[in-house]
């Protein structure tokens, strides 16, 4: 009798499911139509309140979550982005690069003549979100912050080490050989003498503090806020306090965040949207679905999504200041003879089609290049001359590469050579190293490449402990200088993963960043000559400035281009005109 | 039952111990270090200044001592990938969206399965036999994703009946439903038509019908339950992998769910959340699995639960 009484249970509890299923089958049917009567009915009423009241919202995709809203902990783009979108720093940049007054009055900045002291005067209307005025000590407790170790910011150190006075003596590990106790960080050369005074103390000329003082990691905060918050300051939209153009009213993990027009920000008259509301869309064929259907203002594209597209009205392609290049390791234990030869070098350098790896691996229209400092970044301080003026040193010239493969053959005495090439496990780079191994292959007799595909934690490493022949990498700047592209291959520098090593080019570099810091033009030529030896003496093989390749309604303006350097987008200059 | 509940317990944590521990020195094995989204950016000296914060300097005794300690404390520790945010968190925020798709796909999935299959069964070797069986091997070798993409491009982009994605009410949950159905469902139907045929050629069943039972009571009070005995077993890992979410669906879908953190957190080396999501599916896993053998001996009383006689 018991195990009857078990069997009933059993069938009530199965019936209770399938009656239970059907219904909630059948309600999210019915709950399918309704809510698409509501939703249609909704998005007519948006459209018509578009029209009349200009509710306008920007809605936008993100590829991942935000990492972290805390303005010294962001190392990456969605951080940075939205971090800039909720804060205002000393300056801010608008579209095209273009570094405007932000917290500081820009026009007001004193800077004096050995530039090493910079005096910020800061406007006295700001204020955060709840009501507090936003003072010259928000800042020095902001910078000090960032650089107290104890914080863990990556960037603070990056960006202050050896500039800012006392950086490099507050930031030190604990376990360092060197028995230097490390300063307190408020020895951080920044001070206010006043409310509205906020003053900078180098330790060098930095001839490009002016991107400093739009960065994120140099924010102000509100330390009583900061501080009454502890460790979940930052972690949702209620332990974030705003001073910038909009604030965070919604932030759900993975799903996306919501932001609004922050009606307290002293410029709020001219912050054109009321609002941003940005979805987590990982897959970009979801993202482009949702644009097609209306959900998004705009999608980036990927793969073949952009050959798809190329002919749509609302197609646009934007130029990034990302260079790709190809590197030669010259210190690599296995091939370091042939990789400093330099008709070696040249040889794979010139040996495949830039425009063919772009159509491979890309697809999109980015621009095939023989430099490595960016096009459309920097501009010579008095002419306004773009600081890249092309060369062709390095182009794709089959009949030179195989020249110089000769050369280099009968130099160091080879006929046949194996080099590996480092690359990812995704399918784009996996479609590199396909592309690079058949390319080289066929135009230089006797080389053969070895794919080493290993995830992308693993790839940096190798990079770093220089283990690698060959790999394709690339470098985005993070200040508008062309010496955060030109520093990369001084001898034993911090980036030079490639072992090469040139004395006049560093003698170049080492005077852009010390003696020619107050001579601006003397600086600039500095640089374009260090480039230009680089090429010459083939240090990185180089291959495309990249692109974006987007779909925006017509309707938004404002983000027709990317900034060169910073944020890709300034949102506070963004419009929605129907 | 109670004795027999509090012994398999008790073999639950300690196999639950040998999980964590085997983990935590496999973790220690991947290539890469935590730190390195930067793209290389950062020096020797920033990144032992992170190690030492993380307590990744430790030995790695001492760091297992410690984490060990901290789990049993309940304290997963902090994530890598999102500054500050702790496991914990990380995984209640994202747990929820996969349970929730989860579970409407397996209910659903098996009961649609099971009808399919008793269905199947009872009109053996008709049209309905094979159609259900073309059904059955279709949603069991074509993957999830296909038909996500199929459902996504002619329900949302074509027919705009359902939104494309996101996860903002249940009209949202309808099309990651369906794509994941599909599988539990084929699963059910070629289980249960299997057993169920192979029950109604028993002795009992003919006794029954001898006996002049009538055929809902055959079906349902006689050959069901004992049917039923395979596909509780199949159904129990379906479930915990369809419950800990599915990366591809949830990708399709733009549902934020922990599935992908499976696989992500392994490529960052962000080892808390590898933990973390390690300990998720083996308690929900261990779990499922007592579950599974209590149900056995209630549908089944033949299969007894003997309190710790082996």
């Amino acid at each position: 009798m018991r195990g009857n009484k078990w069997w009933l249970l059993v069938l009530a509890l199965v019936l209770g499911l399938v009656l239970a299923a059907c219904s909630f089958e059948d309600s999210a049917e019915e709950d399918d139509t309704d809510t698409d009567n509501v939703e249609e009915n909704e998005t007519d009423g948006e459209s018509e309140s578009d029209g009349e009241e200009g509710e306008k919202v920007l809605r936008i995709a993100s590829t991942s979550d935000i990492p972290t809203m805390d303005p010294i902990l962001a190392e990456d783009n969605v951080s940075f982005q939205y971090t800039d979108t909720v804060y205002e720093g000393l300056y801010r940049l608008a579209p095209e690069g273009e570094i405007v007054s932000g917290i500081a009055k820009k026009d007001e900045t004193e800077i004096s003549e050995d530039g090493l002291t910079y005096t910020f005067h800061l406007r006295e209307d700001a204020q955060w979100e709840n009501g507090d005025p936003v003072t010259a000590h928000d800042f020095v407790y902001g910078w000090q912050r960032a650089i107290d170790p104890n914080n863990g910011s990556f960037y603070a150190n990056y960006l202050m080490n050896g500039k800012v006075k006392n950086a490099a003596e507050i930031y030190v590990t604990e376990d360092d050989e060197s028995d230097v106790e490390p300063l307190d960080p408020s020895e951080l050369g920044v001070s206010a003498p006043d409310d509205y005074t906020f003053v900078v103390e180098l330790e060098k000329p930095v001839p490009y503090f002016e991107s400093y003082a739009a960065f994120q990691t140099f924010l102000p905060m509100n330390q009583e806020f900061v501080e009454e918050q502890g460790d979940d300051f930052a972690l949702s939209p209620d332990s974030i306090l705003s001073n910038g153009p909009f604030k965070m009213t919604e932030w759900e993990a993975e799903a996306g965040w919501e932001l609004e027009k922050n009606e307290t920000y002293w410029d709020a008259e001219n912050v054109a949207l009321d609002g941003i509301s940005v979805k987590v869309i990982k897959d970009a064929d979801t993202a482009l679905s949702n644009y097609e259907v209306g959900e998004l203002d705009r999608v980036t594209l990927s793969g073949a999504q952009v050959q798809d597209n190329q002919t749509s009205p609302e197609f646009l392609s934007l130029t990034e200041t990302s260079v790709f290049w190809l590197k030669f390791n010259q210190d690599s234990e296995t091939a370091s003879e042939y990789m400093q030869n330099l008709n070696f070098r040249k040889a794979l350098a010139k040996a495949f089609d830039k425009q063919a790896y772009i159509d491979v691996v890309y697809g999109n229209d980015s621009t095939p290049v023989n430099f490595f400092v960016p096009e459309g970044f920097v501009e010579h301080p008095e002419t306004g001359e773009d600081f890249q003026t092309g060369s062709d040193v390095l182009a794709y010239d089959v009949e030179a590469a195989q020249e110089f493969w000769e050369a280099a053959k009968e130099e160091l005495g080879f006929d046949e050579v194996t080099l590996s090439f480092l690359s990812g496990d995704s399918d784009v780079a996996k479609n590199i190293s396909e592309f690079m191994k058949t390319e080289l292959e066929t135009n230089l007799e006797g080389l053969t490449i070895e794919a080493n595909n290993v995830p992308w934690a693993q790839q940096l490493e190798i990079m770093r402990e220089q283990d690698y022949e060959l790999a394709v990498s690339g470098w985005g700047p993070d200040y508008k200088d062309a010496i955060s592209f030109v520093d990369l291959w001084i001898t034993d520098g911090e980036n030079n993963d490639i072992g090469y090593s040139n004395e006049e080019y560093d003698a170049l570099v080492e005077a852009a960043k010390g003696e020619l810091a107050t001579s601006p033009v003397e600086r600039f030529e500095a640089m374009q000559d260090a480039e230009k030896i680089a090429l010459e003496e083939a240090a990185i093989g180089p291959i495309m400035q990249r692109k974006t390749s987007v779909l925006a309604k017509d309707y938004l303006k404002g983000m027709e281009s990317l900034n060169p350097f910073g944020n890709d987008y300034s949102f506070k200059y963004v419009d929605i005109v129907k | 039952m109670a004795k027999y509940i509090l012994q398999r317990l008790v073999y639950m944590f300690i196999t639950l111990f040998v999980i964590a521990t085997a983990t935590f020195f496999l973790m220690q094995l991947l290539p890469g270090s935590p730190f390195n989204e930067l793209g290389g950016k950062m020096t020797e000296a920033q990144e032992q200044i992170l190690l030492e914060e993380y307590g990744l300097n430790d030995p790695v005794p001492v760091q297992y001592a410690k984490y060990m300690l901290g789990m049993v404390q309940g304290d997963l520790g902090v994530s890598f990938q999102y500054d500050n945010r702790s496991v914990t968190d990380i995984i209640l925020d994202r747990i929820g969206p996969s349970a929730h798709l989860g579970a409407q796909a397996l209910i659903i999935g098996s009961i649609l399965g099971i009808i399919l299959g008793m269905i199947a069964a009872i009109r053996h070797n008709t049209w309905v036999d094979y159609s259900s069986n073309v059904l059955a091997v279709i949603g069991i070798s074509i993957p999830s994703f296909v038909f996500a993409g199929l459902l996504q491009y002619y329900f949302a982009v074509q027919w705009r009946i359902f939104p494309p994605s996101f996860w903002e009410g249940p009209i949202y949950t309808v099309l990651p439903t369906i794509s994941l159905l599909i599988f539990p469902m084929a699963i059910c139907a070629r289980f249960m038509r299997t057993e169920m045929l192979e029950v109604l050629g028993s002795d009992y069943i003919e006794l029954a019908r001898a006996k002049g039972v009538s055929n809902s009571s055959i079906m349902f009070k006689h050959a069901l339950r004992n049917a039923l005995i395979p596909v509780i077993t199949v159904l129990g890992p379906i479930t915990v992998s369809l419950m800990t979410g599915t990366l591809v669906i949830e990708q399709i879908f733009a549902v934020p769910g922990i599935g992908e953190q499976f696989v992500r957190s392994i490529s960052v080396n962000d080892y808390p959340v590898i933990m973390g999501t390690t300990m998720l599916f083996s308690v929900l896993f261990i779990l499922v699995i007592l579950i599974v053998d209590l149900l056995y001996g209630m549908i089944d009383p033949r299969i007894r639960i003997t309190g710790g006689k082996d």
